[in-house]
């Protein structure tokens, strides 16, 4: 089995608001192998980027990780400084943000802002030599040479993504995170550029971890996936056993309420409700308000949530385990 | 480009024959025969008065006196001065002007850097206790009633402590012997002036293409050295170590001035400065930046002041443009006989010609200014070059 790349214990993270701390994050932990690619889904404000932005450690100012560890390559990165910090970002974690129009300084040309990251990581490379990985780097995602010298605004949203992929492997980092990559764009240059993600990782061997709210491309893009509900891990496991057999409620719906294109035609199910709000302290399940058929011990809220190993490698929250 | 550039100088071109065909009708307009008001100066002999309004058609219709007045204007005739009559109205602008733009180029540069370079310290900044202190400052001083400022400033340095002069650009007594005028001795440290910035230019951009960033910072350190060992020589040397003590006097008599209306003019650009990168720096390529590890000063100087710089260059030239009238109310209150004051005398003096001349002086000014603004945007935005060219 290859080793452990970044690895993630009970995280906690949480933003300090006038009205109280929003919990975003909950006892996370979760490991990432080397070249395995880990999935992250989840519904919106369930604390997904909110992990991302913890592992780089760039969440905003007033977010503070309560405690837990996360271990890139034998490193503690929490309780770094800035200057640590900035050593790791980019070199050890690489990110490819959602919404890459954005990604982009309008003013500065694409081949420049890659090659920033790369001088600030590595000064002693020549002009030449970044070029040169520049354009190994565009070709390997499907780009012409001549967008080193490109503004932002001159390139489609499609080719700014296959940029922003080009950008995120410029330091040959250990571990990539792609935080719903896909989100802006449309159907077809989604798939384009999914499989440029998955061409590059299996080249590179690279891991990564792969964040959505789309259920289908974590599917078709990861090893190993958890399920986050309001900021905790409610199931993990590989994810053909998740997808398989679902064993949290939660789970359960959201693959029930995602079409499938072969099979027998099934009533999509909805999910009443909005999550609960992370400000207050959840006691017992966090589910059980929406739970559609919480078994007695659930709505007694008798549980304390905790992942228990249903089968080798795959966890799932035990309150909601029973319930329908 | 360079269709553009040729584009708007026709477009220009037109924009200035109204603005003087304009001018010309309002200063007709003044009661009384305003362009033969040559008659009050006693010192004319008649046989010179005929010849100005022969040559001038000062007796014709309007009509045939605009025509004529646009015809030598653009020939470079631009008639003579009423009150000081052997003198034409350029001699008496060339005279001037040095002064204005010296001294108005500085206060400008001068409060332009430091207010953006506060501004984008506050935007950082923002929410720290010295932010706060500094933005009211700013507030205070971008508000505050300006002649009233200038006169308690010149009463606190000038007579109070006795630091500084009070008014005047020079002190006669200094030049009775002097060797040369003192428009020597000003051209001469204007033309210093913008060869020190040029060299520097140079240097920037001829460090621009170097990759390692300590090197490229180490090679700008070394340019301004140079630049400082240089002028030391240069103003110990040869013919400018005769001009030094009289530049050192007209520097001397700057320093007030400057520092006034750079705290007047440095609020505005360092508030604008603060607002538009505040707004920048919600940015998602600032995530970006820092998520590359890039050091919190690049970030800030490079990523997000260099996107915030397009308002503050419209500020900016919007500024220059308004040197000539703008320096009227500086000029009379630090009684520096610059352009300012011309402008305000011929006009109170009804010495039309050297009015007009000033009037066309400044829009020719605020034209080229505008088209200057123009072409620097497509270069500090490249959403903008296209649309230009398109």
């Amino acid at each position: 089995m290859s080793k452990e790349v970044l690895s993630v214990k009970n995280l906690n993270m949480h933003y300090e608001t006038l009205s109280g701390d929003v919990h975003a994050v909950k006892d996370v932990s979760f490991s990432v192998k080397e070249g395995e690619s880990f999935g992250l889904v989840g519904e919106s404000g369930c604390g997904k980027t909110s992990v991302a932005m913890s592992l780089l450690q760039l969440q905003a100012d007033n977010a503070k990780i309560s405690s837990g560890s996360i271990v890139l390559d034998g490193v503690e990165l929490v309780g770094m400084n800035e200057s640590e910090l900035r050593k790791v970002r980019w070199d050890g974690i690489s990110i490819v943000f959602q919404g890459a129009m954005n990604a982009w300084n309008p003013v500065v040309k694409v081949g420049e802002q890659i090659r920033e990251a790369i001088r600030e990581h590595y000064p002693e490379k020549s002009k030449a030599e970044n070029t040169e990985k520049i354009e190994s780097l565009f070709k390997m995602v499907g780009l012409d040479a001549a967008v080193i010298d490109r503004f932002p605004h001159e390139l489609s949203g499609g080719m700014k993504q296959r940029a922003v992929i080009a950008l995120a492997l410029s330091c040959d980092p250990k571990v990539v995170i792609a935080d719903e990559p896909t989100t802006a764009l449309d159907v077809v240059i989604q798939d384009q550029i999914l499989n440029e993600i998955k061409k590059v990782q299996e080249l590179l061997g690279l891991s990564l971890i792969y964040i959505s709210h789309d259920i289908a491309v974590i599917a078709e893009m990861t090893d190993q996936m958890a399920v986050m509900y309001a900021g905790s891990i409610v199931e993990i496991g590989p994810t053909d056993k998740v997808f398989s057999t679902p064993k949290h409620a939660y789970t359960r719906l959201l693959l029930e309420s995602t079409p499938s294109v072969v099979g027998e035609k099934k009533k999509l199910r909805s999910l009443d409700g909005e999550p609960p709000s992370l400000i207050n302290e959840i006691t017992g399940c966090s589910f059980s308000p929406r739970c559609p058929d919480p078994s007695d011990d659930c709505k007694n809220q008798n549980k304390e949530m905790k992942l228990v190993e249903i089968e080798p490698g795959h966890f799932a929250d035990n309150c909601c385990v029973d319930c329908g | 480009m360079g269709e553009y550039i040729i584009k708007r100088t026709l477009q220009m071109t037109v924009v200035f024959f109204l603005f003087l065909v304009f001018s010309y009708l309002l200063f007709n307009a003044i009661p009384g025969n305003a362009f033969s008001n040559l008659l009050l100066n006693p010192d004319l002999p008649p046989d010179a008065y005929n010849r100005v309004l022969e040559l001038y058609g000062l007796d014709k219709p309007l009509f045939e006196r605009l025509q004529l007045y646009i015809v030598n204007f653009f020939k470079g005739d631009f008639g003579y001065s009423y009150k000081s009559f052997p003198k034409t109205p350029i001699e008496l602008i060339s005279e001037r002007l040095p002064r204005t733009l010296m001294l108005f180029a500085i206060v400008n540069i001068v409060s332009f850097y430091t207010g953006f370079f506060i501004g984008k310290i506050l935007a950082w900044r923002r929410g720290s206790q010295s932010e706060t202190w500094i933005t009211l400052t700013s507030v205070f001083s971008y508000t505050v009633f300006y002649p009233w400022f200038a006169l308690m400033m010149l009463w606190v340095f000038g007579y109070k402590l006795g630091w500084l002069p009070i008014g005047k650009f020079l002190y006669p007594e200094k030049w009775y012997d002097a060797p040369f005028d003192s428009d020597i001795v000003f051209s001469s440290m204007i033309k210093f002036t913008i060869v020190v910035s040029l060299i520097q230019f140079a240097a920037y951009l001829a460090t621009r293409g170097i990759e390692s960033l300590s090197s490229r910072r180490n090679l700008r350190f070394a340019s301004l050295i140079a630049i400082f060992i240089g002028s030391y020589f240069y103003w110990n040397n040869g013919a400018a170590l005769i001009k030094k003590p009289y530049a050192a006097d007209i520097a001397y008599h700057m320093i007030l001035p400057v520092m006034v209306v750079t705290i007047v003019a440095f609020a505005g650009t360092a508030l604008l400065t603060r607002t538009t990168m505040m707004e920048v720096l919600k940015e998602d390529y600032i995530l970006t930046a820092r998520a590359k590890g890039i050091s919190q000063k690049r970030i800030r100087d490079r990523h997000a002041a260099r996107t915030a710089l397009l308002p503050v260059v419209t500020s900016f030239i919007f500024t220059i443009v308004t040197i000539i009238d703008g320096s009227v109310l500086t000029e009379q209150i630090f009684s520096w006989p610059g352009m300012g004051q011309l402008l305000l005398q011929s006009v109170l003096e009804e010495d039309i010609p050297v009015a007009m001349a000033c009037f066309s002086f400044v829009g020719v000014f605020a034209l080229v200014a505008h088209l200057l603004a123009d072409i620097s945007y497509s270069y500090l935005d490249p959403r903008i070059r296209i649309k230009s060219q398109g």
